[in-house]
């Protein structure tokens, strides 16, 4: 994976392994729910049904279904922990969360687009569009884990919620699911794949490390920042080395 | 000079030409017309004298033959073009020689062989009806064609003229109430109602056609173990002509019953009777009845059913009969996987046509709703997986899980809480712990609406919305990135 050098002055790291992981865990995931999902829901169409066979019938489309989605829940789950844990007690800057600075961003990138004004706008460690996405996949996924076990466990569900909770929350597992899927394949394989600024490929996600000047041009105010660390890093080393020199 | 030598040449030959081809048509014509008349002619010639009715030639027995010919028959029959030399040889307008025959029978044989000249025996052998015929003949007995074809009025032997002498010859005996026995010392009476054959399906068949090896010739001995048996052995009779029938009967319930040895398994004439055999398709209620004979207690309960009611109260023939799900003959095991999952299909027959059940204000989307739910859409890939023989562990509600198969009840105008109680037990009959809301999961076969499944319905509409707005807005923020980037550039 680490086909760019660390050492490159070049290159700065943007995402540690554990990120590194969890992104892969998720597009396995997220591919395996999305055939085994989208096959049941489009079961009338030739591919879906050649889909089901090889996987062995609908049962066993099911059952992978089901356990992707145990998984996915698990994901999930470890990652609102971990971030949780890691805003309260490693005092993480909560990064992800959307703030008033988004909205004025998007403005102003509107603007930059259509003309109004030269430069886009200055976005920090996540653009408003990732930010997007994320609060996107996140939301849709849980809404897409508390449907996926009311489906799963019909009867269990029923005791304690009226019978239209069953299909009401297939209407919204199938279309949530749709309008990720949608939104997943337009909008982030553009941005990662297709966008003229990272195409062919946008590896960063897989290595950890992104390109000093697309840093500049996607997150100038998190360049800035993580010079400005660098700088005070590169003051407290020399500190520390005069205060052994007097020692 | 030359070219003018040319035109004259072929003016000459196009003149032969014609001049040739048109006596030739002509003598055709006149050949014809000849023949016709000389046909005639002769015709005329020996009516002459055979026109006279009443009129017999005697042999030295005293028995006698009419030698009346019937001109206007004779025109009609099959063989009205040929003159009356080309089947009478040795008689012309020169020639009329006095045969001496002994009696009449002696003089029909000869005519016979007549026919011989031009019927072969190959083609008449490949009629089966003259197969016993042969045997006959075989055995030194005389076969007369005119006997059944006449002579002069000469015919294909209408269906009827001969089974009506055939059975009458059987019904010398089979008028009688004598019985047969068999080894079991059961008795069965042997009288045949003729009324019953003339007004049965067969009323053109002779006795021997189904009867095969009994006729006025022969009338093998058989034994049976039982009325039961002999009735049993009656189906090969049938299968002779019915094939199709029989072959999808050898696939059926009944067919592998027997074949396990279970007697009391119907067969061919259980249902379509003997003698007064119908083949029972527009009588609706008589196949029901058919059925009920063994099946009486399943008739009940169809009897008290929707269908039934109708069938019996109304005679609704929009119903369907017993025969209507379970097929006429190829009848299945209703219990087999098979049968199982084709019965939304089956319903579907019906319930999915506007021209049968529009009329009574039912929901022609029952079949299609249903497919398109959990348990028809697992339904129908577990069909499509049908190679495999995969089955799971339940099989998956059909139409009849539900709405029950011989004790169907209309749910229009029925007490809704009723309908959710039948429908709960059904429910738990799978979904063991199934609780009073589970029903409900289920929307009634309607498309989710406002007042029917708000839920579902604002999901719907809000989906039906969202949607399409967030992939628009992702698509036109897609389209602006890279606008601005070749704008950059």
């Amino acid at each position: 994976m680490k086909s760019e050098n660390p050492s490159n002055a070049e290159c700065i790291r943007r995402f540690g392994s554990y990120r590194i992981i969890e992104h892969s865990v998720l597009i396995v995931l997220f591919l395996s729910l999305a055939i085994t999902g989208l096959s049941q829901k489009f079961f009338y169409v030739g591919i879906s049904q050649s889909v089901i066979l090889i996987l062995g019938g609908i049962d066993n489309v099911r059952f992978f279904h089901h356990a992707a989605g145990v998984l996915f829940t698990a994901l999930i789950l470890q990652h609102i922990l971990v971030a949780f844990a890691g805003v309260v007690l490693l005092r993480w800057q909560p990064s992800m969360l959307i703030t008033f600075k988004d909205a004025t961003d998007a403005m102003h990138n509107f603007r930059y687009y259509i003309g109004l004004v030269s430069s886009p706008a200055m976005c920090g460690r996540y653009t408003y569009k990732e930010k997007f996405i994320y609060w996107l996949s996140l939301l849709g996924g849980i809404q897409m884990v508390v449907t996926g076990i009311i489906l799963w466990f019909p009867v269990a569900a029923t005791k304690y919620f009226p019978g239209q909770f069953i299909p009401a929350s297939k209407a919204v597992h199938s279309n949530e699911a749709m309008m990720i899927i949608l939104l997943i394949v337009i909008w982030h394989i553009y941005n990662s794949i297709f966008s003229p600024e990272v195409f062919p490929f946008d590896k960063s996600i897989f290595t950890g490390y992104i390109k000093r000047g697309r840093m500049g041009k996607e997150h100038p105010a998190e360049l800035s920042a993580f010079d400005a660390r660098e700088e005070i890093n590169k003051a407290a080393a020399l500190v520390n080395r005069m205060k052994k020199k007097d020692d | 000079m030359r070219y003018f030598g040319r035109v004259i040449t072929w003016c000459l030959i196009l003149l032969c030409i014609i001049l040739f081809a048109r006596p030739s048509e002509s003598s055709m014509n006149e050949r014809a017309n000849i023949k016709d008349g000389e046909s005639d002619e002769e015709k005329k010639y020996c009516l002459n004298c055979h026109r006279k009715t009443g009129s017999i030639k005697k042999f030295p027995d005293g028995s006698s033959v009419s030698i009346y010919v019937d001109a206007s028959l004779f025109d009609k029959s099959v063989h009205r073009t040929l003159k009356c030399t080309s089947c009478h040889k040795e008689f012309s307008d020169k020639r009329h020689p006095n045969r001496g025959f002994r009696n009449r029978l002696q003089y029909e044989i000869k005519e016979s062989h007549i026919c011989l000249d031009c019927h072969s025996k190959e083609t008449i052998k490949a009629v089966p009806i003259h197969e016993s015929l042969f045997k006959k003949e075989a055995a030194g007995k005389a076969v007369i064609c005119t006997n059944c074809h006449k002579a002069h009025e000469v015919g294909h032997v209408k269906a009827g003229s001969i089974a009506t002498s055939e059975e009458k010859y059987c019904l010398t005996c089979h008028a009688k109430n004598d019985r047969m026995f068999f080894k079991n010392k059961q008795s069965k009476s042997i009288h045949v109602n003729s009324m019953e054959i003339r007004n049965s399906s067969h009323k053109n068949i002779g006795c021997s056609d189904c009867h095969v090896g009994y006729s006025a010739e022969e009338h093998q001995r058989r034994i049976f173990r039982s009325e039961r048996e002999y009735r049993l052995s009656s189906s090969a009779i049938c299968r002779r002509c019915h094939f199709d029938k029989y072959s999808k009967v050898s696939e059926s319930i009944h067919h592998s019953m027997l074949s396990i040895g279970k007697q009391n398994a119907p067969t061919c004439v259980d249902c379509h009777g003997g003698h007064a055999v119908s083949s029972l398709g527009n009588d609706r209620l008589s196949v029901v009845q058919k059925c009920q004979a063994c099946h009486g207690n399943i008739y009940d309960v169809y009897a008290r059913s929707v269908h039934g009611s109708a069938l019996f109260n109304e005679n609704n023939r929009d119903v369907p009969t017993c025969i209507d799900c379970h097929s006429s003959h190829s009848i299945k095991d209703p219990f087999s996987p098979d049968f199982h999952d084709y019965i939304p299909e089956m319903c579907s027959s019906c319930h999915s046509n506007q021209a049968v059940v529009g009329k009574y204000g039912l929901s022609t989307d029952v079949v299609k709703t249903y497919l398109s739910d959990f348990h028809g859409v697992t339904l129908s890939l577990y069909r499509k997986d049908a190679q495999r023989r995969y089955r799971p562990i339940r099989p998956i509600a059909v139409c009849t899980d539900c709405h029950g198969t011989h004790d169907i009840a209309g749910v229009m105008g029925a007490d809704k809480n009723v309908v959710k109680k039948n429908l709960l037990k059904r429910c738990q009959s799978c979904h063991n712990n199934a609780s009073e809301n589970f029903p409900d999961a289920w929307l009634s076969h309607y498309k989710p609406n406002i007042k029917t499944a708000t839920m579902v319905f604002i999901v719907e509409q809000f989906y039906k919305i969202m949607l399409p707005l967030m992939v628009a807005g992702v698509l036109f923020q897609v389209i602006l990135d890279i606008w601005r980037y070749f704008l950059n550039r």
